[in-house]
């Protein structure tokens, strides 16, 4: 069946398709859509292309946030010269989904609400304290990426909701940061195993990690660890123990529940050597 | 739905259906240098530039690209620096999968004019080569980025 195309010139009225057509799947870039379409798992789907609503395609900084809209590529994140400064963790991230041409096309918004446990943006996202921005008809709500993912291919987007906007804050301060990704076929394919690690400093020094995994269970998932006055070989055990609580590898075509445990802990231990040598004079 | 977009510089108006897509609009009007490999995105045979920017024309809808202005290579000019270097390196064999690889480096070269090697590997880290024309290719985009630095000296 041929799908059926809505064009809202407004947020509004997108939102009011939304409602009356229930079935009905925001069409962002369209990458993962159309595959789905042509592997048959979509079938007479209607989609609310957003493309056409002004101001969804912007980036911008208030005193608090970075604020993305949906419609922007996943390319233009990578490319970014004021992202790239200020939170280079997330740009790695970004450059690391698929090709060039697949993020030139693929946005922000249908990234995240594709939902999918083994994104490369989230794991990046959660480390630095993400929120996503949901409208609806009559409401706006922000998720904390944290809560936003809630199982397998399951995130918290309502029905009549529409991402539209990623929110990162200013007043995480990250000193150290690296995003590791391991793939078992080939360098731009899905991961195995991700992992994003982020070094918070106050006045005392290096304080908490958070650490962030991807394709390691059903959904991206976060923790923090206290590493005040913990040199790198403390830390290293301490993530490393958390991080085995994290992970909850689902087997596949890219490896069994064990080769992605072991690639997991090379993961996180690989993000936290890289972002280590980031903060200024060591410790 | 009706819609008006250039391709290779000229004003093309067509009627789409909402689910046809860039690349079987474009093989449809004629431009065979635009080719399906794998359908998903990951082999590269199908890279049109939109508005400047590579895609994979075998995952955009035609109707998104109203207004937009396309570039095939058939639009590339006779003696453009990236298709000259590809003929000088013989960076190809059986050549589905080139046109795709040509308008990849134009982008390249139009964001990075002096790329490193690394640089070109990441920017063709999605395209895919069954004959394995690899170093050839490679080889292209750094004769093609110094012959494009040599015009520039000399015009």
């Amino acid at each position: 069946m041929r799908p059926n195309v809505f064009r809202p010139q407004s947020l509004q009225e997108a939102c009011s398709l939304l409602e009356e057509h229930e079935e009905a799947l925001v069409y962002g870039g369209g990458t993962a859509l159309q595959i789905l379409l042509k592997q048959g798992i979509l079938v007479g789907s209607s989609f609310i292309d957003i493309s056409g609503i002004p101001g969804l395609a912007e980036i911008s900084f208030t005193d608090d946030f970075l604020r993305v809209g949906p419609m922007v590529t996943l390319r233009r994140m990578e490319r970014s010269e004021e992202i790239r400064e200020l939170f280079s963790l997330a740009s790695s991230a970004y450059a690391k989904v698929a090709n060039p041409r697949v993020r030139n096309t693929a946005t922000v918004g249908g990234n995240i609400a594709h939902g999918d446990y083994r994104l490369d943006p989230p794991v990046a996202l959660l480390v630095l304290g993400a929120s996503v921005e949901l409208t609806s008809r009559n409401s706006i709500r922000k998720v904390p990426l944290e809560e936003f993912f809630v199982d397998f291919q399951v995130t918290d987007i309502s029905a009549g909701e529409i991402v539209t906007a990623v929110e990162i804050p200013r007043s995480i301060h990250i000193v150290g940061s690296s995003f590791v990704k391991l793939s078992s076929l080939s360098a731009n394919d899905w991961p195995s195993a991700s992992a994003a690690v982020g070094l918070m400093e106050n006045d005392n020094g290096v304080h908490t990690l958070r650490l962030a995994l991807g394709a390691l269970a059903a959904t991206p998932v976060m923790a923090t660890v206290d590493i005040r006055n913990l040199n790198l070989d403390q830390t290293l055990e301490a993530s490393l123990s958390k991080a085995m609580e994290l992970m909850d590898p689902i087997a596949d075509v890219r490896g069994s529940v064990k080769y992605k445990l072991r690639l997991g802990r090379v993961a996180v231990e690989e993000a936290i050597r890289s972002a280590w040598k980031e903060v200024p004079n060591g410790r | 739905m009706n819609m008006v977009f250039q391709i290779n510089g000229r004003d093309v108006g067509i009627e789409v259906s909402d689910s046809e897509l860039l690349l079987d609009t474009l093989r449809h009007i004629g431009f065979s240098s635009v080719r399906e490999g794998c359908g998903v995105g990951a082999c590269g045979s199908c890279t049109v530039l939109v508005d400047g920017k590579s895609v994979s024309s075998c995952l955009v809808l035609t109707s998104r690209c109203n207004g937009s202005s396309i570039l095939t290579s058939e639009g590339l000019a006779d003696d453009d620096p990236v298709v000259s270097q590809f003929i000088k390196n013989g960076a190809a064999q059986c050549g589905y999968c080139i046109p795709g690889f040509v308008m990849m480096v134009s982008e390249l070269l139009s964001e990075n004019p002096i790329p490193t090697e690394q640089e070109i590997y990441n920017h063709l880290e999605g395209n895919i080569c069954r004959c394995g024309s690899y170093p050839e290719i490679v080889q292209a985009a750094m004769d093609a980025s110094k012959a494009k630095q040599t015009s520039k000296l000399t015009c």
